[in-house]
């Protein structure tokens, strides 16, 4: 039985025109990726559009084959130009741009490539491993499970709003309050309609992200400084690393692999942060640590590896909880609920070869990236010199053409301007947009799971806290949301001496 | 005093008690179960706690030295999308976009020519690409 669907859904992979979206997929993914400024979020968000009107298979071989090959993308202008292509390549330019500096920015190149096919092999492998038996647990989730783990996702995001509690935990509540335009899940009262018919339905996911990760990001750009074309990158020297320099590399690399895996499937910690802990952890452990952040081999292996096992990590999450693992991953929830494919236990239930499609995909996005970081990666650096507005002019066009195209909907593509300028309001007011996204995906979970929690128990809250993995999850909930206000409080005891005395 | 903060602070205070107000108008749930205004309702009461919070850390702290900001050029590029979307139905989709892309690649220091030139091949691929490709009809 198993056999036949792991065959069904390596079947279902490698038909010619299913392998043809991967491959468009993984090399806009890598262009995305490689330019700063395009992130792996907006290009999943700008690109689902265009897969409205293909197959399930295609479609997910795309939006997987975006994500896969923006993240180790963004290695790229982090390495040449010191900029980090997404945040996950943030600790990339540590000492990546150092070894181009030195005359090395081929092999540094390499590198990012192998261990960010490295970083994806591993998580993936934890994909195929982990998957089913969390997915099996969920499926002893009754509504009250479902409700304190949203709970939990929304705690989670704002507690990881890097210093920014407060912030995040208003940005989650305008998501969760978003949420609940349209009609009531459960009697179809309608809510904050405002006597429209097209937001009955409530807000279109996809153009709202569009809006926030697309034209908010393009707004907020523009007013953060001068466009033009990015700095000329150094031509590339050799790519391959000697025999020597991959043994030095392979523990740091399998180490930020696993890190990278773990962090990835914490909801809300991506790859910036994963690849974070991960270069500072080889640091710490290595021979050499006077190297790192001047241009270390293994400080790029273990940051790279680090960044890209967060992939794998994050869809684990996505795919078995319905909980976003990062920013991506929570717009591909929306693309791959537009395709009929509903994340959670019950895929694994019900759609197991499509299950084993996607980790099939995956891992053929990872052997792609790994080709394209080794020999593309000298057209890819070229596209670094596309100026900047003309990148900008082209996001937006895609963001409202694919806003229109979801439903033929002039009302979408102002969902999608409205949106873009609450983006805009997010980045100038420093209020992070994650949680408004987790907000938006998790409220109509929270919503509905607690209003039949409450059916069941016939109106009795307490029913809810005599059932031991709630009291869990609200307990976890709890924790994460007093952790960074107690370590902000102590942080300012320490600081401040008055608060001392 | 940190006035952006300030004006986050307050905007998600009256936020909240919008919420809050408008979400008890709606029906009372039946038997004892929450109704549709139930879930609103909370979410309006439970911001106002942070919201006061960022008030108060705001009214303390101090705000940071605001940086060069280019507005002029961003509140153009608004007011052209609103007047292309005003424009929907009445100018064809490949004009108002060419004339939508060429303006705002002009008001980023393009050259008109480099501007136009870039806007049509924009233009062309979109109309390609959705009107051919993928068989949507874009008014």
């Amino acid at each position: 039985m198993m056999g036949s669907e792991i065959a069904a859904g390596a079947a279902a992979v490698l038909a010619g025109d299913v392998l043809a979206f991967l491959i468009a997929g993984t090399l806009l993914g890598a262009v995305f990726g490689a330019l700063p400024g395009l992130t792996a979020t907006m290009g999943v968000a700008i690109l689902t559009p265009l897969t409205f009107w293909v197959s399930t298979e295609k479609g997910l071989a795309m939006l997987i084959g975006i994500y896969c090959g923006a993240i180790p993308a963004g290695g790229i202008p982090a390495v040449l130009i010191n900029i980090p292509g997404t945040p996950a390549s943030l600790a990339a330019t540590w000492d990546g741009y150092p070894l181009a500096r030195r005359g090395r920015p081929g092999l540094a190149l390499g590198v990012n490539a192998l261990f960010a096919w490295l970083g994806q092999f591993v998580s993936i492998l934890f994909l195929a491993l982990a998957a089913f038996p969390i997915a099996s647990f969920g499926l002893r989730f009754g509504p009250a499970e479902y409700f304190a783990l949203a709970l939990f996702g929304i705690s989670l995001m704002a507690g990881v709003s890097a210093g920014r509690l407060l912030k995040g935990l208003l940005a989650g509540f305008l998501g969760l309050a978003l949420a609940t335009v349209g009609l009531d899940p459960m009697t179809a009262y309608p809510r904050f309609t405002f006597s429209s018919a097209e937001l009955l339905d409530g807000l279109a996911f996809v153009p709202v992200m569009i809006g926030l990760f697309g034209l908010g990001e393009v707004l907020a750009r523009m007013m953060e400084g001068s466009p033009g074309s990015a700095a000329a990158p150094p031509a590339l020297s050799r790519i391959w690393p000697g025999w020597a320099q991959l043994r030095r590399m392979a523990v740091p690399g399998l180490v930020g692999s696993g890190i990278g895996t773990l962090v990835g499937a914490i909801p809300a910690a991506g790859g910036d942060i994963a690849s974070v802990i991960a270069w500072e952890q080889a640091r710490r452990t290595s021979r050499r640590p006077e190297e790192f952040g001047h241009g270390s081999l293994e400080g790029l292996a273990a940051s790279a590896s680090a960044a890209n096992a967060a992939i794998g990590g994050a869809m684990t999450t996505m795919l078995t909880l319905g909980i976003p693992g990062d920013a991506p991953s929570a717009v591909l929830i929306g693309a791959l609920l537009i395709h009929g494919v509903q994340p959670g236990p019950l895929l694994f239930r019900d759609h197991r070869a499509l299950v084993y499609s996607i980790i099939f995909l995956m891992l053929l996005a990872a052997l792609l990236i790994l080709a394209l970081g080794l020999a593309g990666a000298r057209p890819l650096a070229r596209t670094l010199r596309i100026p900047e507005p003309w990148l900008w002019a082209g996001v937006i066009v895609l963001g409202i053409v694919g806003s229109y195209a979801l439903n033929n909907s002039l009302a979408d593509v102002w969902v999608m301007f409205g949106a873009g300028l609450l983006g805009l309001l997010c980045r100038r007011a420093d209020v992070p947009v994650g949680p408004l996204v987790l907000g938006l995906i998790l409220g109509p979970m929270m919503e509905s799971n607690l209003r039949r929690a409450l059916i069941l128990s016939r109106g009795d809250w307490s029913a809810l806290l005599r059932r031991p993995l709630v009291v869990l999850l609200l307990a976890a909930a709890a924790v994460s949301l007093a952790w960074p206000l107690w370590k902000a409080w102590r942080s300012r005891s320490y600081s401040d001496p008055s608060a001392r005395a | 005093m940190n006035r952006s903060d300030l004006a986050v602070a307050l905007l998600f205070l009256l936020l909240g008690l919008l919420l809050w107000s408008s979400a008890s108008a709606f029906p009372p749930g039946v038997g004892g179960l929450p109704g549709p205004g139930f879930f609103p309702r909370v979410i309006g009461i439970v911001m106002l706690a942070p919201a006061v919070a960022l008030l108060a850390q705001a009214w303390r702290r101090p705000g940071p030295a605001s940086g060069a900001a280019r507005a002029k050029p961003v509140l153009f590029t608004v007011v052209l999308l609103a007047a292309y979307l005003a424009l929907w139905d009445r100018v064809p989709f490949a004009l108002r976009t060419l004339l939508l892309l060429a303006l705002y690649l002009r008001c980023l220091g393009q050259r008109w020519r480099t501007a136009l030139q870039v806007a049509f091949v924009l233009t062309a691929s979109v109309v390609a690409a959705f009107e051919y490709g993928l068989r949507v009809s874009l008014p």
